[in-house]
């Protein structure tokens, strides 16, 4: 149990958080097109799951804006955002923005997700929401970057995300000679 | 376990939809300030439940609106619209289409109304979210009238559903 803060008062959260080096969690979330979309979908990718209240929440749109344009700077990389809003909602945000890149997904057809992944609100009256996180896994579906946000005003931290999943290269000194 | 239509083709319906002369069952819901709403909450009102998949369609958008002016026009009477949306959806909908007379309640906590009421999408496209459907309570919470719209692009019929508490 973790617990994060809204506006000055503790939130308890659900679930277990995954933690860096873990496998990531099996998924089944829905698509605008009111399609099934698991985990393996985006396999042999580098996925990033930033995960919201609500996309109808300014936080909510300003993150997805800010992984819009994460979602262009990372190649091989798939970046979802997740939260309970319905597909319907997705897609009015999609239209809306104009995302390209970012793919809107909702947990509408069950809450396995926000126990699996650790971030189910169980205290009224935002149960029923996913608090904030930031969940960077590598091309065989290994954690390597997760942040439970502390503060569902604040955002994550962008930067540690895309450096913890593209490290810099090592220089082969027999290459740079 | 029921079954509708969507573009004619069938979809199954989870739980038992209510009959004319039932006890409605208790329910909790979500208002648009995120608080607890419960069927008690309208104590010793008529109820009409106006149930539907989600505010952000263009149908439902019909429904809501045709359903707030009718109500306008009844005594004692609430209208719920219910729906699976997050009330942020709800309240920037009414908000946007001036809708501010009607009560719009989100199943966000849970899913236990869809099946307590009998419209919980199980399969295809649109599992997940409610059917459309309208039940109309008395003030002692009998069901007046019911109609599980048969095809889900269709609305319902709100000539009967408002004769019921006339």
């Amino acid at each position: 149990m973790a617990t994060v803060m809204l506006n000055g008062t503790p939130i308890s959260v659900g679930g277990r958080f995954p933690r860096v080096g873990d496998p990531a969690h099996s998924f089944m979330l829905v698509d605008t097109n009111l399609q099934d979309v698991p985990l393996s979908r985006f396999y042999g990718r580098r996925k990033v799951i930033g995960v919201i209240p609500s996309i109808d929440a300014s936080i909510g749109l300003t993150i997805a804006r800010r992984l819009e344009g994460v979602a262009s700077a990372l190649d091989n990389t798939v970046v979802l955002v997740v939260s309970v809003d319905t597909p319907y909602a997705l897609s009015r945000i999609i239209q809306q923005e104009g995302f390209h890149r970012v793919q809107l997904l909702s947990t509408l057809r069950g809450r396995d997700f926000h126990k699996d992944y650790g971030v189910m609100i169980t205290d009224v009256p935002l149960s029923g929401l996913m608090t904030t996180a930031l969940i960077g896994i590598d091309v065989n579906d290994n954690v390597v970057h997760a942040e439970l946000v502390s503060d569902l005003n604040k955002e994550p931290d962008y930067e540690a995300l895309a450096a913890a999943l593209i490290p810099p290269v090592p220089q082969n000194p027999s290459l740079v000679a | 376990m029921s079954q509708v239509t969507l573009g004619g083709n069938a979809i199954p319906v989870d739980g038992a939809f209510p009959a004319q002369g039932d006890a409605a069952k208790p329910f909790t819901l979500v208002g648009k300030d995120l608080a607890d709403v419960s069927l008690a909450s309208f104590a010793g009102k008529n109820k009409v439940l106006n149930i539907f998949p989600s505010i952000d369609t263009p149908t439902c958008a019909t429904s809501v609106r045709r359903f707030n002016e009718s109500a306008s026009k009844l005594e004692n009477t609430v209208v719920l619209c219910i729906s699976a949306d997050l009330p942020f959806a709800q309240a920037r909908f009414c908000g946007a289409e001036g809708l501010a007379n009607v009560v719009t309640l989100s199943a966000m906590r849970g899913r236990e109304f869809l099946n307590d009421y009998g419209v919980a999408i199980a399969g295809g496209p649109l599992k997940g979210v409610a059917a459309r459907a309208v039940v109309v309570l008395d003030a002692n919470d009998k069901v007046l009238y019911s109609e599980l719209v048969p095809e889900i692009k269709n609305e319902p019929d709100y000539d009967s559903a408002l004769a019921a508490l006339k």
